[in-house]
């Protein structure tokens, strides 16, 4: 990068570019709030009467708290199981050397580049066939078989660059195997596995295609929000689709911290 | 001595980041066709005054002058110099005679004439003409080092500046190397510019050295004035291992020990001093059979010794002080580990450094 | 790559240390179970169940009572327009690969080269929608694009004219597939652009090479894996999408993924739904698969 006026111009542009694409990624969100603090029905801009009575009716409402409950439970569910398949199933995709991992690695990505509504509907045959009731426990399984993948793949980034001979190493100080799993691959690998775990909670919490076919009677937050927009929008809808938003922020910012004071913790000892 | 004229010239060249002084008002002259190496420990600053040179850094004050003309600003894919990076920086997804050719391709030189060019360079290089079609990633760190310089060659820059391009190769091959590359400065008449942070590299292929620390050229000398009559203590140490002796103003133009007792003959056209060190290399102290025989000596007891091939070194305490000797294995020697022994030095052979 | 190597010929190495080795030879595959359970159980067989189902008698429940060919002769019929459906699919995905590519490529760029540490607060910036439901922010942009909404009632207090129809037309799909998928496209691309050393960068260009010449000889080619995963994730996704067509394109266009929902769910018929769903993973199947056998994971994930 040479230090010249043509390349520090390039730099501004790039800058200048990503700052629209992060204004791209927000604005709907950001229309979504507006709309919520519309006090008519319908929705028109620029907003003449503001009112927050839609957020208040949506906090109030017993429906929606059980929909919220709903989700919540799913994506807890689903990621307590996810990081324990997925912590496993790194350590196979990038940690050891066995014959059939590459055939492995390939069939990790499958369901990642596989359409979720098809996958969903695919679920739903398999379900019927199984004569299995659904309910948000069908949900889960269906969560997971998306989402353990997926953080397979972020645990496995950090698995790549764990170096193996620090166990060996361990082994060779005379810890067991349990020993070294506790004393040293869990926590040389706990960011990976931290970040896996923030992603199966918020890929289950935000997922509307595979709950849509898998739920059943039960019903989750996307799945409400999508019933709707379709039929019956009130300034309920985007409240809530803003209230979804906020929470998982939320729960992304809460991790972040996490992650900070923790590594402040330990580089201040 | 050498009236050649200046190919690269540093007026006052200082680069900051931030609060920090990378590089620290250096001023410099390099000849047409000379090698010339500097030296520095890491953080010393050299990287960033090659990356200025080679036009990826800015000068935050100060001026290059390339051939008279100030090329501050100029950017590296427009100035005829060309530099030969720590990591090579080959194209991994190119073969090595893509590598040499790209600087001919982005000139838009044609094909069938790249080509004869880079088999050329293959030659001088001593690289088998097979070679052409490798790829880069197969082949071995020496023959990397060279197509790394074969592409330098076929951009035909006035300069080359060399950024430690052999610290990551084992000692045996380094060597090699070393020597081939002075061979292949004579060949081409180049003006060369090195880098590195062992100054027995820079010995062994320079013409002239110049000595980096925190920033400012500390000396600039050829390779046996830096190495006879360091300018300081740093570049003393920096040459390898040295004796050191703290000393103080004594009588009728000798000096007395600090930290041992003793009264010491100087070299001459010793500078004036209060206190001052005495710097004498391994190979320039000796044993004594009687204290006659050098116009210096210490009393001591050999601790270890240690065999180097062709010499042989001796730890010999004095005092609470270690020093160290070396003799040529063929040498006779009467000492014996745990006995005591009397080690000496001729005042020529010792420098005085006032830091 | 330590335990797993072949077992060396030396007699040096205490028999412990072999045990170890053989140890982690069966780790691998012993660490692999769980994940190969979960994906044989909720992946495979619900696939092999459409694959049967598909074969099955039309608009019938029942998995491969009497096996038959209807169903795809149904879909193959020259009077069935149900071809338009994919072409659409396959055209918008491509499109939105292109999009995606050349928006995207500036961005990558500044998280490999430029932002420095900035880098984390940005990705995280760039990551969080992706954790928002795409309903969600596919209708703020209904929001944003409908009559007297955002974009329409800025336009008419600032220079009273509003704006024609963008909703709920082939162009405001492409939009929708272009916004959701960002991230699928940047980040591989992110992770392409970081492999291409600055070394070999700053080479180039001190070698006589042109910012432009730098772009095609060198970052271009080095950075190809990770465009090429990129591409790939987001073709695949678009091609399967259907939130998009329902909540922006509203009717305007039926893709492929919609003839499926229908065939499963107002039409009840299980079958075509199947044989239509077969037909797409094939498609997205050879896909992968092709592209998956010319990219060695490895090295692009960061192994060393």
């Amino acid at each position: 990068m040479a230090a010249t006026a043509g390349a520090s111009r390039n730099k501004r542009l790039i800058w200048l570019w990503t700052g629209i694409m992060v204004v791209f990624l927000y604005l709907p969100v950001a229309c979504g709030l507006l709309a919520s603090l519309n006090q008519g029905r319908y929705f028109t801009f620029p907003i003449r009467r503001w009112s927050t009575r839609w957020w208040e009716r949506t906090l109030d409402s017993i429906e929606i708290s059980i929909l919220i409950q709903t989700s919540i439970t799913i994506a807890l569910i689903v990621t307590a199981i996810s990081v324990v398949l997925a912590f496993c199933g790194a350590l196979a995709f990038a940690r050891y050397n066995w014959r059939g991992r590459t055939l492995f690695q390939r069939l990790v990505l499958l369901p990642i580049f596989f359409p979720q509504t098809v996958l969903g509907l695919a679920l739903l045959l398999w379900f019927n066939m199984l004569g299995l009731p659904l309910s948000w426990q069908t949900a889960v399984f269906a969560h997971l078989v998306w989402i353990v993948p997926i953080v397979t793949l972020v645990i496995s980034i950090q698995v790549y660059s764990f170096d193996p001979a620090l166990e060996e190493a361990a082994l060779d100080l005379g810890a067991s195997r349990w020993q070294v799993m506790t004393e040293v691959t869990l926590p040389v690998l706990w960011p990976g596995i931290f970040s896996g775990a923030l992603f199966a909670f918020l890929l289950s919490w935000g997922n509307f295609p595979l709950s849509l076919y898998t739920t059943g009677a039960d019903s989750t937050v996307p799945e409400y929000l999508y019933a709707k927009m379709v039929a019956g929008y009130t300034p309920g809808v985007p409240t809530l689709g803003t209230i979804s938003t906020a929470g998982a922020a939320l729960v992304l910012l809460g991790g972040y911290a996490i992650v900070v004071l923790a590594r402040r913790a330990r580089s201040g000892r | 001595m050498d009236e050649r004229p200046s190919i690269l010239e540093l007026v006052g060249v200082t680069k900051q980041f931030g609060g920090l002084t990378a590089v620290d008002h250096i001023d410099l002259k390099v000849r047409e066709g000379e090698f010339f190496t500097i030296v520095g420990p890491s953080g010393s600053g050299k990287t960033t005054l090659l990356r200025m040179l080679a036009g990826m850094e800015t000068p935050t004050t100060g001026d290059i002058l390339l051939r008279d003309r100030v090329v501050n600003e100029l950017p590296a894919n427009r100035r005829p110099t060309c530099m030969v990076f720590q990591s090579l920086a080959l194209f991994p997804h190119k073969s090595v005679g893509e590598n040499i050719e790209f600087p001919l391709k982005m000139r838009g030189v044609a094909r069938d004439k790249r080509k004869a060019r880079a088999l050329e360079l293959l030659d001088l290089l001593r690289l088998p003409q097979s070679y052409y079609a490798r790829n880069v990633t197969q082949c071995s760190g020496g023959e990397r080092q060279r197509v790394a310089l074969a592409r330098a060659f076929a951009f035909d820059p006035e300069i080359l500046f060399f950024d430690e391009p052999l610290s990551a190769i084992d000692y045996k091959l380094r060597k090699t190397l070393e020597k081939e590359l002075k061979d292949i400065h004579k060949e081409s008449g180049k003006t060369f510019m090195y880098i590195t942070h062992s100054l027995e590299e820079a010995m062994v292929m320079s013409d002239r050295i110049g000595v980096m620390r925190a920033g400012r050229l500390v000396q600039v000398g050829t390779p046996e004035e830096i190495y006879t009559q360091p300018r300081d203590r740093f570049v003393s140490e920096f040459m390898g291992e040295v004796n050191v002796i703290e000393v103080r103003k004594g009588a009728n133009g000798h000096a007395v020990g600090v930290e041992l007792p003793g009264d010491f003959v100087l070299p001459g056209g010793a500078v004036p001093f209060e206190t001052a060190h005495l710097v004498v290399r391994p190979e320039s102290l000796r044993f004594l059979a009687g204290e006659g025989e050098a116009e210096n000596h210490l009393r001591g007891t050999v601790y270890n010794e240690y065999a180097l091939g062709s010499r042989i070194q001796y730890q010999v305490r004095v005092g609470e002080k270690v020093f160290i000797v070396e003799r040529l294995r063929q040498q006779a020697y009467q000492g014996g580990l745990d006995q005591e022994v009397l080690i000496g030095w001729d005042a020529k052979d010792s420098v005085l450094v006032t830091d | 790559m330590g335990e797993a190597a072949l077992p060396r010929d030396d007699s040096a190495t205490p028999p412990q240390a072999a045990a170890r080795r053989r140890l982690g030879l069966r780790a691998g595959p012993l660490y692999s179970l769980p994940m190969l359970t979960l994906l044989a159980v909720g992946f495979l067989a619900p696939l092999i169940a459409v694959i049967g189902f598909s074969f099955s008698e039309p608009r019938s429940f029942d998995w491969l009572a009497e096996p038959t060919l209807e169903n795809y002769r149904t879909i193959f019929d020259p009077s069935n327009t149900v071809y338009l459906s994919f072409l659409w699919s396959l055209w918008f995905a491509f499109l939105s690969v292109l999009i995606l590519a050349v928006i995207c490529y500036p961005v990558a760029y500044g998280l490999a080269k430029v932002f420095g540490r900035w880098s984390m607060v940005i990705t995280l910036l760039l990551v969080f929608p992706l954790f928002i439901s795409e309903n969600v922010r596919l209708y703020g942009w209904v929001l944003f694009f409908i009559k007297a909404g955002v974009l329409d009632g800025t336009l008419r207090a600032l220079f009273d004219a509003g704006i024609g129809d963008f909703l709920f037309t082939p162009e405001a799909i492409v939009f929708g597939l272009v916004y959701v998928y960002v991230p699928f496209m940047l980040f591989p691309m992110t992770l392409g652009l970081s492999m291409v050393p600055n070394e070999v960068v700053e080479a180039a260009g001190d070698l006589g090479a042109s910012r432009l010449q730098v772009f095609r000889e060198i970052e271009l080619p080095l950075a190809i894996p990770g465009i090429i995963i990129g591409s790939l994730l987001t073709f695949v996704l678009a091609v399967g999408a259907i939130a998009e067509s329902k909540v922006l394109g509203g009717q305007s266009v039926i893709v492929i993924t919609h003839d499926i929902e229908i065939a499963f769910t107002y039409s009840q018929n299980w079958p075509l739904g199947a044989a239509l769903a077969v037909l797409l993973m094939l498609v997205i199947g050879v896909l992968v698969m092709t592209v998956l056998r010319y990219l060695d994971l490895d090295r692009i994930l960061g192994r060393r």
